[in-house]
């Protein structure tokens, strides 16, 4: 079983990666985070409410959760010994008011 | 009443007490958190036979016969010390650390009981598993409050028409 | 493709900060920062009194009245009353730029303010309370204390920044403890003022009367009584006792040399 921690994973949000073939698969992964938004990027979206536009303070904000999310979910399929994730699927949700939940969801497979 | 008092009293209710319901909040969360982890991961080194697969079409080798919708959810409330923390993380930013554990197991439970409603009815596989957040906003405050989050797991169940079909050799 | 049931590593979907060691840091970091900015709104308001001096103050605000001001109407002898005493105690101030206005609230609590343009409103409530003209003159001249020192503008910018700083951080439930926190820091500050206000007011009262007696009796009687939690608790929240207030008093008296017995004169109603 691969246990090294930079072991390349390959993932996809279709069946199967193209050209290659599933010969096992482990079962679901998820990797999640929750964020807070701060101060700042607050006062920033409340003025650019007014004005309209871009809001590029959440926005990296939330790429940078789902990034987290994502390897997340692939650090629980390497540690399954799997060497893809398919059919990934991302969900955002509010927890409360200050904070999103972001996770992303695939199954974990071994392709060759 | 002297000021002494009175200052005793003020100090208590402005400090003290919230002091003292976040501890207590903290302790009993813990002990049902560490808990409801333990029987958690009981049920899923039971159910790991089933196969949970997130594939929209079916594994051709589960050649199924029955099949239905099945569905698992649970709505978990979000404890005093998690939301004060989460109140000061809405200030500085950032990860919401004491949120992770408990959305973890409520999206696992969730899972498990989506395995054991299908297991109930005797099915062998899920497949198309789809995984949803919501946030149960609270009736008072204009919905600002959340009264809970709930996750929900639905897929696909199919009764296989051999538990141990034959894998196909494919090239 | 065959299934091979296996289970991810646990933990991975959770951090491993401890989650009380999470919360002490916040709670300390964020303290701090509140701590600090009510330091910074205080010489942010000092620099504020520095630009705006009184009486240009005084000419800014010379009608002004707040709009939650419920008076007593009619307008009565006691409003009369009030207001002759203020005029007399003024005079004790011969450089005050301001006119001072005595109006009368309506509330059934007892309470004095200093607003700003020399504005100074006692309540119905007080009104009851009090016993003798020593006592009211005391309050009144502590209030006059209030505005040589212009304590009346600095608790109106701490009551700006305190509001600002809810609505800036509405939404979390420990807002309302980091304002309490930072309540406390500026409090701390006040009660310096509030022992200047009464030194002040102590010595108008002795220049007024030559004898200081009775002067603090309504607090005296506040001390010992049980009743009227309500006004204690507003009172002192508008205005942060000293620990010892009375025995303070008696200090000052004992200090300057003003002697506390003489002829207390009655209330003019």
């Amino acid at each position: 079983m691969q246990t090294s921690s930079s072991f390349p994973i390959a993932i996809s949000n279709t069946e199967t990666i193209p050209g290659k073939q599933i010969v096992e698969f482990y079962g679901v992964v998820t990797g999640n985070t929750v964020r807070a938004k701060h101060i700042g990027r607050d006062i920033m979206a409340g003025l650019k409410n007014i004005v309209g536009g871009e809001l590029v303070g959440y926005t990296e904000l939330l790429q940078d959760s789902r990034q987290e999310a994502t390897e997340r979910m692939i650090e629980q399929a390497r540690s399954m010994g799997a060497n893809a994730v398919v059919n990934v699927r991302f969900a955002t949700s509010s927890i409360s008011q200050g904070a999103a939940e972001l996770f992303a969801y695939g199954t974990a497979v071994k392709v060759t | 009443m002297d000021s002494d008092t009175y200052q005793a009293i003020n100090l208590f209710l402005n400090f003290g007490w919230p002091l003292l319901l976040l501890m207590t909040a903290y302790f009993i969360g813990t002990v049902i958190e560490r808990n409801h982890f333990r029987r958690i991961r009981q049920r899923e080194e039971e159910y790991s036979s089933l196969p949970v697969v997130t594939f929209d079409t079916m594994p051709d080798d589960w050649q199924a016969g029955e099949s239905t919708l099945v569905t698992g959810s649970i709505v978990v409330s979000l404890d005093y010390f998690k939301r004060v923390i989460a109140g000061l993380r809405g200030i500085v930013g950032g990860r919401v650390k004491t949120y992770e554990p408990l959305l973890d197991r409520a999206r696992r439970e969730a899972v498990l009981r989506m395995i054991e409603d299908a297991r109930a009815q005797g099915f062998d596989g899920i497949y198309n598993v789809r995984l949803e957040t919501s946030r149960l906003a609270n009736s008072r405050g204009d919905g600002q409050g959340t009264a809970g989050v709930e996750m929900l797991a639905y897929g696909t169940a199919v009764k296989m028409a051999s538990r141990f079909a034959p894998r196909m050799e494919r090239f | 493709m065959k299934h091979v049931p296996r289970q991810p590593r646990e933990g991975i979907n959770v951090s491993d900060t401890h989650p009380l060691v999470e919360a002490g840091t916040l709670f300390i970091g964020l303290t701090a920062i509140f701590v600090g900015i009510a330091l910074l709104l205080i010489f942010l308001i000092e620099v504020v009194l520095y630009f705006v001096p009184a009486d240009k103050e005084a000419a800014l605000f010379r009608d002004w009245l707040p709009d939650d001001l419920m008076t007593v109407s009619p307008a009565d002898e006691r409003l009369y009353a009030t207001q002759s005493l203020v005029d007399e105690l003024a005079r004790q101030w011969p450089d005050s730029p301001y006119e001072f206005r005595v109006e009368i609230d309506a509330s059934e609590v007892a309470n004095a303010m200093a607003l700003p343009g020399g504005l100074i409103i006692v309540t119905e409530g007080l009104l009851q309370q009090v016993e003798s003209q020593n006592e009211l003159a005391f309050v009144l001249g502590h209030e006059l204390g209030h505005f040589r020192n212009r304590d009346h503008l600095r608790a109106l910018g701490r009551g700006i920044a305190l509001s600002l700083f809810f609505t800036v951080t509405s939404g979390s439930d420990v807002s309302g403890l980091g304002i309490k926190v930072s309540d406390l820091a500026l409090r701390g500050f006040s009660r310096k003022q509030e022992l200047a206000a009464d030194s002040f007011g102590l010595d108008v009262v002795n220049a007024q009367y030559g004898h200081v007696s009775e002067a603090w009796r309504l607090f005296e009687r506040w001390d010992t009584e049980d009743g009227t939690l309500l006004d204690i608790a507003t009172y002192t929240s508008t205005h942060p006792q000293p620990d010892d207030r009375i025995g303070k008093l008696e200090q000052l008296a004992l200090e300057r040399g003003w002697s506390v017995d003489g002829e207390v004169t009655e209330l003019g109603w």
